[in-house]
């Protein structure tokens, strides 16, 4: 007599599971409460018991398989105990009535699921670099165990718990999103203080839909890591929008309110959030739906490899389409007699080592720029759209475009105006070092009021640049030449030559004061002694 | 040897509601308790205290208020013994309630005192039980002060001070906080000789506005408590008949008679209790546990809530946190994230706030205020009451009208307060307050128009037109 044994219940909204692994095949005998299969819910990885003696003759479903509560999972032939049971018309039920009791202990595996944390605001995936921990690893609670790449930074994601690495789940290169499990730690290791895993729990034998409540234990709990920071009392939310802001992950400090006397709405904390809760599905962040996405179709046969746009690259690609598109550019060039400048930091080589650092011409460049933007302030505003105004800066956060393996970063030296040529220096060795290696935080590639960049160290006479919006202005700096000059008394000289280049958003800067501002920073450039007469 | 999801250590208002929604949550929950279920709150604090100070108030009025209504009493007698009954049958029926909640929820309950052995493992006794998570919420205790040792039979803590079963003759209370005053003022009711010796220049100092501390302090007078303030009480001794209290007010000692010495100083949290530090939990140096905003600890699965994890030190706040607490364990995202706690004193008249006094709104950067009182002697139904004493206070930031703090002295305070709490989370202006309409006749109503007269113009006291000739809204 062939019993069909369905998937009980799992627990409080759970509709199915995963089949993970099956624990008998076709012929095996099976008595009452023995485990029979694996499945992995989104709570907890539980063993379904069989709720009868018997044999199995067919198993209905592959491992990986997503089984629902209440379809049959395998069919049993009963063995010789169950011959007496009444007419099959309820066969899972007809054990049941002679078993004594209708639940029977079940284990949880002793599994310890880690969870790709909220890695920031806006910030839903990443991409795995890098495994540091191996299966059979001994992993402690805050011990980093992958490197994750997101579009704003590299980050080492942090164990919530302790245990064994049982399994990893992803592979190197794989995109994850947040709140995913990366991997699994079994709890059996004699780890002091961590939580133990909660091992057994009840759920139901027979097959009917008697609820059962299988506990989250600490394996799947918050971890550490606390986002968004509670918001500060004088942000105005209600209660209940707080909460909302906590759950979706958006720091209520940075929301402008759009209500009444700049109270933040649910719609302000969904806007925030951006596009990704409306369309949760998505599988990466999107552009602005504004803009095309043509598809490239290829020839046929052509030699050719997909891989897909993502992580820093996905983001340059938005960020410079976005600029492009809402900024009219023109570039001003023009050529500066560094003879002097050249002269200059040769002479203070020696400083420099001896201060552990090493001078470059950048420096000069951001000291005579800071100068120059201080008669020029348009050129470190931005343009509120929205609000319809310009904003003046009264900082000076200089980014600086740094070519990394994974592309083109800006690191910001934060209030350059009240470092030292210096301090300039060592901050733009370490950023540099740090942008290289994907160390760089979040916080240290935000806010530049203008950027600099010195595309030209590589090659090439001119460039231009795309500005980083919402900065109004790139600074372009190139390499130095030898130049045959002319003088104005008819002497020809060798002279030391460096091109700039000032790309400016059009809207903001006319091109009669770009020619000034470029001029006036040339001015500065060619004598470094007048940077001087600005220092404090 | 028991296991369970979640521990919950103490079973006062932290405590119980954060078993009840831990099981909510599908845990397996273990509470343990030493005493009664309900804690100091339902046993020997807030609630048999608001019995008795029911009962004095019904008492007082029905010898001061009631002739004005033409009733007649010839002889009104006090059966305290009855009343002690009663008012141990209220704690009853609360504690039992819990009892019941607890075993509805399937929450088992461990009867004794837990000492942690590491950061996963307690005893109860002979007991060991194992948790995945942790919830201390053991709360505090009556501060003893030197030379005043607790007997609880004639040097009284609030605990003893509720479980009297006479009324004293002679009271000194030493401390003219919330609790003190409370219990001084349901002694005084029942006919104490009650002196209430404050170390500082004012009673409820810091606790409340200082205008609605002075309405209740005149109130004490006029009934006969004498308040002595700047008062440092050094020490008792025990005469024929009762005790001496000596006491220094402004570098002068004088004596104090008094038949029953209370003493209601404050509270310390327990942190020095259960051998904290043997799970690795960081105790500050005044014992309060150490927790984040999700009043995790130093060990990442033990959480502390309630009075041992700070101030203020009362129970709502730390129910809050015990549903805060399950749920954080379940993984959900939560902070403590609430921008007040309301704060209730039950003198009389009673005391109630919500959101910061003005002294707090000015260290918090709001330079700009607008101030207003309304009086409860304007209101209709607190005429008909017999009930005109205090005011409903408004501040409110001048700039934006966003309420920022309302003080009640009155009348039903304590039940005014929660509309005030409301309107401060969801970032009121005084115009939300006062458009919103409130029924008449209604103590309520006093909440409409203190706004209204923060904005210039409430219609039942005559006010001055603002310095501009308008009021703030029109």
């Amino acid at each position: 007599m062939a019993t069909d044994v369905k998937l009980p219940e799992l627990g409080e909204g759970v509709t199915e599971g995963e089949l993970l692994k099956w624990l008998v095949k076709p012929g095996d005998t099976v008595k009452t409460d023995q485990s029979i299969a694996e499945i992995m819910t989104d709570k907890a990885t539980v063993e379904v018991p069989s709720p009868m003696n018997g044999v199995v003759k067919e198993l209905k479903y592959k491992v990986g398989e997503i089984v629902k509560v209440e379809s049959v999972m395998i069919t049993l032939e009963s063995s010789g105990q169950t011959t007496t049971a009444p007419a099959a018309t309820k066969p899972a039920a007809s054990t049941t009535t002679s078993a004594p009791a209708t639940k029977a202990p079940v284990s949880i595996g002793a599994t310890l699921n880690v969870k790709l944390p909220e890695l920031g605001e806006g910030v839903s995936e990443g991409e795995l670099i890098k495994w540091l921990v191996k299966p059979g690893d001994t992993v402690k609670v805050d011990q980093s165990v992958a490197e994750i790449m997101t579009d704003k930074a590299t980050v080492e994601v942090p164990s919530t718990v302790a245990g064994t690495v049982s399994e990893l789940m992803f592979k190197v290169g794989e995109i994850i999103k947040v709140e995913n499990i990366i991997l699994k730690l079994s709890g059996s290791g004699s780890v002091a203080s961590a939580p133990a895993p909660v091992q057994v729990t009840q759920v139901p034998v027979a097959a009917t839909s008697t609820p059962a409540k299988i506990p989250a234990a600490g394996a799947t709990q918050a971890g550490p890591i606390l986002y968004p920071p509670p918001a500060d009392f004088k942000v105005l939310a209600t209660p209940s929008t707080r909460r909302l802001a906590r759950e979706l992950g958006v720091d209520l400090n940075g929301v402008p309110g759009s209500g009444l006397a700049g109270r933040v709405t649910r719609d302000d904390v969904m806007s925030a959030k951006g596009p990704k809760t409306s369309a949760p599905q998505t599988t990466h962040i999107s552009a602005p739906a504004s803009f095309p996405k043509p598809a490239y179709v290829s020839p046929a046969g052509a030699q050719e490899e997909r891989v897909p746009l993502l992580g820093v690259r996905k983001k340059i690609a938005e960020n410079l389409q976005k600029a492009k598109q809402i900024i009219p550019h023109f570039t001003l060039m023009d050529e500066a007699d560094v003879t002097q400048l050249v002269g200059f930091r040769e002479s203070l080589k020696e400083a420099a080592e001896k201060a552990g650092t090493k001078v470059t011409y950048m420096p000069f460049v951001m000291k005579a720029l800071i100068a120059t933007i201080r008669e020029f302030p348009m050129f470190n505003a931005s343009i509120d759209d929205a609000a319809g105004e310009i904003v003046y800066k009264k900082y000076f956060n200089i980014g600086f475009a740094a070519d990394t393996p994974n592309g083109l970063l800006v690191p910001v030296i934060k209030q350059a105006d009240q470092k030292t040529i210096m301090d300039l220096s060592k901050d733009i060795v370490d950023l540099s070092t740090r942008a290289r290696d994907g160390k760089l935080k979040l916080d240290e590639m935000k806010h530049a009021t203008i950027t600099v960049t010195n595309i030209g160290s590589v090659g090439g006479t001119y460039a231009t640049p795309v500005i980083n919006h919402p900065e109004v202005a790139i600074f372009g700096m190139y390499k130095i030449s030898d130049k045959l000059v002319l003088s104005p008394d008819g002497k020809v000289s060798v002279r030391k030559v460096m091109n700039f280049t000032v790309t400016c958003d059009h809207r903001l800067i006319d091109g009669a004061v770009a020619a000034r501002f470029l001029k006036a920073f040339i001015n500065r450039i060619q004598n470094p002694g007048v940077l001087m007469l600005d220092m404090h | 040897m028991q296991k369970f999801d979640v521990v919950v250590i103490g079973s006062g208002p932290g405590g119980y509601v954060a078993a009840i929604r831990a099981a909510q949550l599908g845990f397996k929950v273990g509470i343990i308790e030493k005493e009664a279920l309900g804690g100091v709150c339902l046993n020997v604090g807030c609630i048999p205290s608001k019995a008795l100070i029911t009962a004095s108030h019904h008492w007082h009025r029905a010898h001061h208020d009631f002739k004005n209504m033409g009733f007649i009493l010839k002889g009104l007698d006090l059966d305290f013994k009855k009343l002690l009954e009663w008012k141990n049958s209220v704690s009853g029926k609360m504690s039992s309630g819990v009892a019941q909640l607890l075993k509805g929820n399937q929450v088992t309950v461990i009867k004794g005192e837990a000492q942690f052995k590491s950061a996963t493992e307690l005893t109860v006794g002979s007991e060991t039980i194992q948790g995945t998570n942790f919830i201390v919420a053991t709360g505090s205790r009556p501060i003893q002060i030197p030379g005043f040792t607790f007997d609880e039979v004639d040097i009284l803590s609030s605990t003893g001070a509720l479980a009297l079963d006479h009324v004293p003759k002679r009271v000194v209370a030493i401390g003219g906080g919330y609790i003190g005053l409370e219990i001084s003022s349901y002694l005084r009711k029942f006919g104490s000789e009650v002196t209430v010796v404050e170390a500082q220049s004012t009673v409820l100092a810091g606790v409340v506005d200082p205008e609605c501390a002075q309405v209740v302090a005149r109130k004490l007078e006029k009934n006969g408590a004498q308040l002595l303030m700047n008062a440092k009480a050094k020490g008792q001794k025990k005469t024929k008949d009762g005790y001496e209290v000596t006491v220094e007010v402004d570098g002068k000692e004088q004596i104090l008679k008094a038949d029953k010495i209370i003493v209601t100083v404050g509270r310390r949290p327990n942190g020095d209790q259960m051998n904290l530090k043997a799970a690795g939990i960081q105790v500050d140096d005044r014992g309060f546990v150490v927790v984040d905003a999700q009043r995790r600890t130093s060990q990442k699965h033990i959480f502390a809530i309630g009075d041992i994890c700070g101030q203020p030190m009362l129970a709502h706040k730390a129910s809050h946190e015990g549903v805060l607490v399950a749920e954080v364990i379940k993984g959900h995202n939560r902070v403590y994230d609430a921008k007040t706690v309301p704060a209730v004193v039950f003198t009389d008249p009673e005391i109630a706030s919500a959101g910061m006094m003005e002294s707090e709104c000015r260290a918090k950067g709001y330079n700009d205020l607008l101030i207003s009182k309304f009086p409860f002697a304007a209101n209709g139904r607190a005429v008909s009451m017999q009930e005109t004493e205090g005011f409903v206070k408004m501040i409110a930031d001048k700039k934006t009208h966003i309420l920022l703090g309302v003080h009640i002295v009155g009348p039903e305070a304590s039940n005014l307060i929660s509309e005030a709490a409301l309107a401060i989370e969801m970032g009121a202006r005084l115009e939300d307050v006062a458009l919103t309409i409130h029924p008449h006749p209604t103590l309520g109503e006093t909440m409409m128009e203190a706004a209204e007269a923060t904005l210039g113009h409430a219609i039942h006291i005559i006010q001055k037109p603002l310095t501009n000739g308008k009021s703030a809204h029109l």
